[in-house]
């Protein structure tokens, strides 16, 4: 027991440390003035109320008291006693607050004798030290601290302790799957053809309604989403099947943009040729960039795979920015102008007047993702997505089985090139405007980001993946500069929870019976 | 002549792994190529897949030569390795492990027919169908590739080392299958390093040393040599106790 409470020493420090380095990058603040705009629908909270800021602090106390209080009950361990919990969380809660207080104590002295604390520390301003003293003197300051870090980690300590001696939510996770489960509603949509067809029915309406319903950021910001969910998809085919670590996967998207944006700009080369022909021609090309990187590198595994795609997406990206080439592909200055698809007649008759261009393109990028979708679909579940998974698993085999494995590795390459140069025309068409900025190392990485945290091999991942990687730093812009800080976090969270990816593929279990079939076989050889 | 190889060469780079090997097996046999590490077991079978690039020589199967052809073009005729180290596909299930054997295979009857032989070959793999095969135990997983090997309805097995890193009782039941495989019309070429088992079951042996065929002759003859006793068998001690496992080099 003696042992346990120097652990809870030690997650009281660990508290006390979160609590000073989100002080120390103002980022305390930035969270409670987030919280504040969610709960009171603020439009912009200028400077964080001293109950929002409290209440982060006190939620870093509940969480490590938490987790603390809930790691404690291990299986053949005695189950501690309700006292104890409190007390190791009274423990957490009062290092924390005592730890943190005094940074305040010593901040707020040393600002009211003059010092200037910004010149050492950063975000430090007198102003940011006031909120972070609550605006009072700093013995009252100190006593709000140790309240509501031990009213915190109190407060999740025992909440642990209600969930693991109870065993609630874990029952009542199972009670919710036993329901699911014995549910007739559930069963019958699930059973039922129908009302599958009119579950799925009611899912395209809604689809088909989003563009309508988002606004024009929204739009543009599912666009890209979407764009980069084909990536994946693309991207997916190479790594996730075929077991092939392509790192440079930004060269393709690059020559399907450029090539689609030199055939419909009316510079540098002023061919001005219409989308549909333009968009055919860059899938060409960039398949053929398939062949063309896919044939010598059939013999390279792992990592000298990896550091030669990457080579050939370095050297794509520095001719299109070189000053050389200038002249035919507009140099460091880019390509502007890009041609779009010209809307079909029948939209204006049908709605009155010409839908706008961003929901119109919109729906142009939906109808391409999805007939991706089916493409891969039907290759991943195809003899040819079978022999790819062979060959990631292990290739030596792939061959003892007769698989051609040169022949299934150049394919994968190119039918990823082939949906990666699709995704870079469609990527120039709707921003009108691509230059060498736009084909960095980091699309490369951002694409593999999208399958790895969707899933490996997976399909829906895949969209999962893109949304999380492309969506979600959006939906965080309202932590401005603290985004990318919590991107970071959460993409390590989440790689921590499910290692293999939010929608791991899962090997489909609905397999033929050999007796009955055979007997069935045996029935229908017989006369 | 079914199978031959005459005067194989193949070189690593500046090694010269195997230096003018010839061998024969004949339809319905059981041969055992049997030598120490490094001796050109493995490359010799991997020259006869394809997966080796051969400097000089001929490999012909079936009165046709196939020296330099593609492996899944060699597969497509029927003759089918067994890699060493089991190599399943440890993410895929059993059952997908077994129809990747089939992989040049259309008729899909004859798949269902060659996977209930296989299940009854092994009926463990029957009940594990649906498990991923990298959660089989080593000797399952030697099972598994065997079976895999079978799918492909070969007309030849060649066998790496099937009995490597498995205890006595199970090298004993791999054996056995072996020896039930060959009985069904397979015939089998085996690499092994326990020569005390390949030998026993072999109809004829080779003994490969340094990328060279050393000795050959029947599989007994080859068990009662001097010279394969003292290099491969521990010696003449108790040489004739068979499958305990003990005679490995």
């Amino acid at each position: 027991m003696k042992n346990t409470s120097a652990v809870a020493v030690r997650k009281g420090v660990l508290t006390a440390i979160i609590l000073i380095f989100l002080q120390l990058i103002n980022m305390t603040a930035a969270l409670g003035a987030m919280l504040e705009k969610m709960i009171t629908s603020a439009k912009s909270v200028k400077s964080v109320s001293p109950l929002f800021y409290g209440v982060i602090v006190a939620l870093v106390a509940f969480f490590i008291a938490f987790s603390f209080i809930r790691s404690l009950y291990r299986p053949g361990k005695p189950k501690p006693t309700p006292l104890y919990c409190l007390g190791e969380s009274l423990v957490i809660g009062l290092v924390s607050g005592v730890l943190i207080a005094a940074l305040n104590a010593l901040i707020s002295t040393l600002n009211a004798n003059g010092v200037k604390i910004r010149t050492y520390l950063d975000m430090m301003a007198p102003d940011a030290i006031k909120t972070a003293a609550f605006g009072r003197e700093i013995p009252v300051m100190i006593g709000i601290y140790l309240a509501l870090t031990i009213a915190g980690a109190l407060l999740g300590g025992l909440i642990a302790w209600i969930i693991k001696s109870t065993g609630q939510p874990a029952n009542a996770w199972a009670a919710l799957q036993r329901a699911i489960a014995e549910n007739h509603t559930i069963r019958f949509i699930r059973r039922n053809k129908i009302v599958r067809i009119l579950v799925i029915i009611a899912i395209l309406i809604f689809v088909f309604a989003l563009p309508f319903i988002l606004s024009p950021y929204g739009i543009s910001i599912l666009g890209l989403v979407l764009i980069y969910a084909v990536l994946g998809l693309g991207l997916n085919l190479i790594v996730g099947l075929s077991g092939q670590l392509v790192f440079g996967f930004v060269a393709f998207y690059a020559i399907g943009a450029y090539t689609f944006a030199l055939l419909t700009a009316p510079k540098p080369l002023g061919l001005e040729f219409s989308f549909p022909i333009a968009f055919l021609v860059a899938l060409a090309i960039s398949g053929l960039s398939g062949v063309i990187v896919g044939l010598p590198i059939m013999n390279l595994r792992g990592d000298y795979l990896a550091i030669v795609t990457l080579g050939f997406a370095e050297i794509i990206r520095s001719l299109v920015n070189s000053n050389l080439l200038a002249d035919f592909t507009g140099g460091p200055q880019g390509i502007k102008d890009i041609g779009q698809p010209r809307q079909p007649g029948f939209i204006e008759s049908l709605i009155g007047k010409p839908m706008p261009e961003n929901i119109y393109f919109l729906y142009v990028i939906m109808i391409f993702f999805a007939v991706t979708l089916y493409i891969v679909y039907r290759l991943q579940y195809s003899r040819v997505g079978r022999s790819w998974e062979a060959m990631r698993e292990d290739e030596t085999v792939a061959q003892a089985c007769g698989v051609a494995t040169s022949y299934y590795k150049v394919l994968a390459v190119i039918i990823g090139a082939v949906i990666a140069g699709a995704a870079g025309a469609l990527y120039a068409s709707r921003n009108t405007y691509i230059g060498p900025g736009d084909f960095v190392f980091m699309v490369s990485v951002n694409s593999l980001a999208v399958i790895v945290v969707g899933g490996m091999g997976s399909i829906p991942g895949a969209l999962i993946g893109a949304f999380i990687i492309k969506g979600v730093p959006e939906l965080l812009r309202d932590l401005e500069n603290y985004r990318m800080v919590v991107f970071g976090v959460l993409l390590i969270a989440m790689m921590i929870i499910r290692p293999e990816g939010l929608l791991p593929i899962r090997r489909k279990k609905i397999y033929a019976e050999p007796d009955k079939d055979l007997e069935i076989l045996k029935k229908e050889l017989k006369p | 002549m079914y199978f031959q190889i005459q005067d194989l060469n193949v070189y690593y780079r500046a090694i010269h792994a195997l230096q003018g090997i010839s061998l024969t097996v004949n339809k319905g046999e059981i041969v055992a190529l049997i030598g120490g590490n490094g001796a050109g077991k493995s490359s010799t079978l991997n020259s006869i897949s394809g997966v080796v690039d051969i400097t000089s020589g001929s490999i012909t199967y079936q009165d046709e030569n196939i020296t330099g052809r593609a492996t899944d073009q060699i597969v497509r005729k029927g003759l089918v390795q067994v890699p060493e180290g089991r190599h399943i596909f440890p993410k895929m299930t059993v059952q997908e492990n077994l129809e990747m054997g089939a992989f040049l295979k259309n008729d899909k009857a004859q798949i269902q027919r060659d996977m209930e032989r296989v299940f009854d070959l092994f009926p463990r793999m029957k009940e594990r169908r649906n498990q991923p095969g990298g959660t089989l135990s080593g000797g399952e997983q030697q099972m598994l590739a065997i079976g895999r090997g079978l799918m492909g309805d070969p007309d030849l097995m060649l066998l790496d080392e099937p009995s490597m890193g498995l205890s006595p009782i199970l090298v004993e039941q791999i054996f056995d299958i072996i020896v039930d495989i060959n009985s069904q019309g397979t015939s089998i070429l085996l690499v092994e390093q326990n020569a005390q088992m390949a030998l026993a079951v072999a109809d004829r042996g080779y003994v490969l040393e340094t990328g060279e065929i050393v000795l050959t002759g029947s599989g007994l003859d080859l068990l009662n040599d001097p010279k394969v006793r003292a290099a491969y068998l521990g010696g003449d001690s108790d040489a004739s106790e068979s499958g305990s496992g003990a005679y490995y080099f």
